[in-house]
């Protein structure tokens, strides 16, 4: 078990600054995942924390000790990766207890604990075959196990799931959830995909061009997000966001916040507009909603509009989020907060 | 009716039929060829003078000093060769292997030697090997170390002629290697670091077996090679001094005129433990050779 700390770490590729002066705590036995799209920088402290991507300045420190100078094998750290990186010539077998033979485990010792180890992954029945012959989800479970079996106190996955079909997705997201229950210990894990991060994360690291923008638990994140960005990141569909019109003020408001109706509303924001297009995915409906030169995303539990359809849609003025000109998340404390609901009547 | 089935039960010889006439006409032909010529005391002035004369020529192979003089300098040679070009264009993939500008410029110092001719590479080493005269004694000699006859003397010949093959081959097998090495995932080795893998155990149990199949390449194909070896011995040192480079091939080819049937039983001979050899291979390497 560990916590990581970055401390004003700075990381150059050919003299071009991916992070800056970058600072953040990861809390021991958290699920952390870092979200942000490609070329965020996320990638990038995960490898500093693994120490197969040095930063170029600053210090990493896990449990409060400065790794610089430590090697990767040496840190206690355990990585899963994208592509696996198993390797190919090894039997399954070999694969798992690569890491154990290294670190001078008994025989005894290692084959008990691979054995272990590849009962709770489903392994047992591949040990002695090449990981060639197995399925994608497969081999995911040998990077998995090679992680588990060396009992690392950090756990690192660089987007772990991107390679494997929708279902098995659900079903490993569920297991990494119950791994981290069931270990306890600290995990870090990239991804792109916003709905892996709200569905694992204790905390959502969320970043964009090596600048943390956010970093609070999922539900915060969704409810209270900091800024435009994070409000568009998280959430599908995004947030709908247009200018106010009042001092470069933007409003938005998330697509299933706003009511569609075939009566006028009554709350300041209340349109009228068309129904372009329609989305049964089932348990919802989504709607694009034209109005003037622009649209808003709905989304609603009941399937009552057609294609063309004029309707009203409103959205209750609590659910309303504000944005400065800077892109900042305007808080209800603002001395001109009211003065914008007012202006949503004019819109 | 009848004639398009006909014509599709031809179709497919008809189809490989070009290459196939190519093969028989090049390598069937003169194989069977070169096995029948074996069999006789051949008179190259005038055939209907020429005897069979059964396995005779074989039998007188299998019994002469100088068949296996000639076999032994050949398998010394193969040895030498095929170990020392491995070793050292392993050695140097390894170190040109990371992508950088000096890394390409020594990569294409290296792989010079294999465009140009070997006659022009035996003769410029002909000259440099000069005793007296020549440039690596002169380097030797200046640096105060004890000089060579190299290929004047029967003792250093055959590693002369090595030295001269290695320095031609090392580049060409080095592009194949460093290839290889290029095409293993980097994060493999990242995933070897966070095992805590020593660096010899990274090479011993990952790129090693990661480049085996091309390891195996270039033995087999530098084995069958080097034992058919000729134009460097035919050039630097015509077999000699007193036979110590006379190699198979070479011995094949100073019977050329006075009798081409040993001489073509010996190919045969030539033939056969090749082929045993690379059997052998296949049989011992198969299992370490990861394919993926």
């Amino acid at each position: 078990m560990a916590s990581i700390e970055f401390v004003n770490v700075t990381k150059e590729f050919d003299k071009k600054e991916i992070i800056k002066d970058l600072n953040l705590k990861i809390e021991d036995g958290t699920f952390t995942v870092l979200v942000g799209p490609s070329g965020c920088g996320k990638t990038t402290l995960l490898r500093m924390i693994a120490g197969i991507g040095p930063q170029t300045s600053g210090a990493v420190l896990i449990d409060g000790k400065d790794v610089t100078d430590i090697a990767p094998g040496k840190r206690g750290v355990a990585m899963v990766f994208q592509n696996y990186a198993i390797y190919p010539t090894m039997s399954v077998r070999e694969n798992i207890e690569f890491g154990l033979k290294n670190n001078k485990v008994k025989k005894a010792e290692r084959t008990e604990l691979v054995e272990s180890i590849s009962a709770a992954v489903g392994l047992t029945d591949f040990l002695d075959r090449k990981p060639s012959t197995l399925s994608g989800g497969q081999r995911q479970r040998i990077a998995l196990a090679r992680a588990m079996v060396k009992k690392p106190s950090v756990f690192l996955m660089d987007e772990p799931l991107s390679n494997l079909d929708a279902k098995l997705r659900a079903q490993m997201r569920i297991d990494l959830i119950e791994l981290h229950k069931k270990l306890g210990t600290t995990f870090v894990y990239v991804t792109h995909d916003q709905v892996e991060a709200m569905s694992m994360a204790d905390t959502i690291v969320l970043m964009n061009q090596g600048l943390i923008q956010q970093e609070a638990p999922p539900e915060t994140i969704y409810h209270e997000p900091s800024n435009i960005f994070v409000a568009q990141f998280i959430g599908v569909p995004p947030m709908n966001i247009d200018e106010l019109g009042v001092g470069g003020v933007k409003f938005g408001f998330r697509p299933e916040s706003a009511i569609g109706s075939t009566e006028a509303g009554t709350t300041p924001f209340s349109i009228r507009g068309e129904v372009v297009t329609r989305e049964m995915l089932g348990s919802e409906t989504l709607y694009k909603i034209n109005y003037k030169d622009t649209s808003f995303m709905i989304k609603s539990l009941e399937d009552r509009f057609t294609v063309n359809q004029q309707v009203y849609v409103s959205v209750p003025t609590e659910k309303m989020y504000f944005f400065g000109e800077d892109g900042n998340r305007i808080p209800t404390s603002h001395p001109s907060y009211s003065s914008y609901i007012e202006a949503l009547r004019s819109y | 009716m009848s004639r398009g089935k006909l014509w599709e039960k031809l179709r497919p010889y008809v189809m490989i039929g070009p290459a196939m006439i190519g093969i028989g006409l090049f390598v069937i032909y003169p194989l069977f060829y070169l096995i029948y010529l074996s069999l006789f005391k051949f008179n190259l002035m005038n055939r209907n003078m020429s005897k069979f004369v059964g396995l005779d020529n074989y039998i007188q192979i299998l019994g002469r000093q100088d068949f296996y003089k000639s076999l032994t300098n050949t398998v010394v040679y193969t040895a030498g060769v095929v170990i020392l070009t491995l070793a050292l264009s392993l050695l140097i993939a390894v170190w040109l292997s990371k992508r950088t500008r000096v890394n390409a410029i020594v990569q294409a110092g290296i792989f010079t030697p294999h465009i140009i001719s070997i006659v022009s590479v035996s003769l410029i080493w002909l000259w440099m090997m000069e005793p007296s005269l020549g440039f690596l004694n002169y380097i030797l000699k200046g640096l105060g170390l004890p000089t060579s006859q190299w290929l004047q003397s029967s003792k250093s010949a055959m590693m002369s002629i090595i030295i001269v093959s290695v320095w031609q081959a090392i580049g060409y097998y080095t592009l194949i290697l460093v290839a290889a090495l290029q095409g293993v995932s980097p994060t493999i080795y990242e995933a070897a670091a966070l095992d805590n893998a020593s660096k010899v155990k990274v090479f011993r149990k990952i790129t090693l077996p990661l480049i085996s199949p091309q390891l195996f390449f270039i033995l087999i194909i530098m084995t069958i090679g080097s034992f058919k070896v000729f134009d460097t011995v035919k050039i630097m040192t015509g077999g000699g001094p007193n036979n110590a480079t006379n190699t198979l091939v070479y011995y094949i080819y100073s019977y050329r005129t006075t009798n081409i049937g040993y001489a073509a039983a010996a190919g045969v001979v030539l033939m056969i433990i090749i082929g045993i050899l690379t059997i052998i291979y296949f049989r011992l390497m198969a299992k370490k050779v990861h394919y993926q």
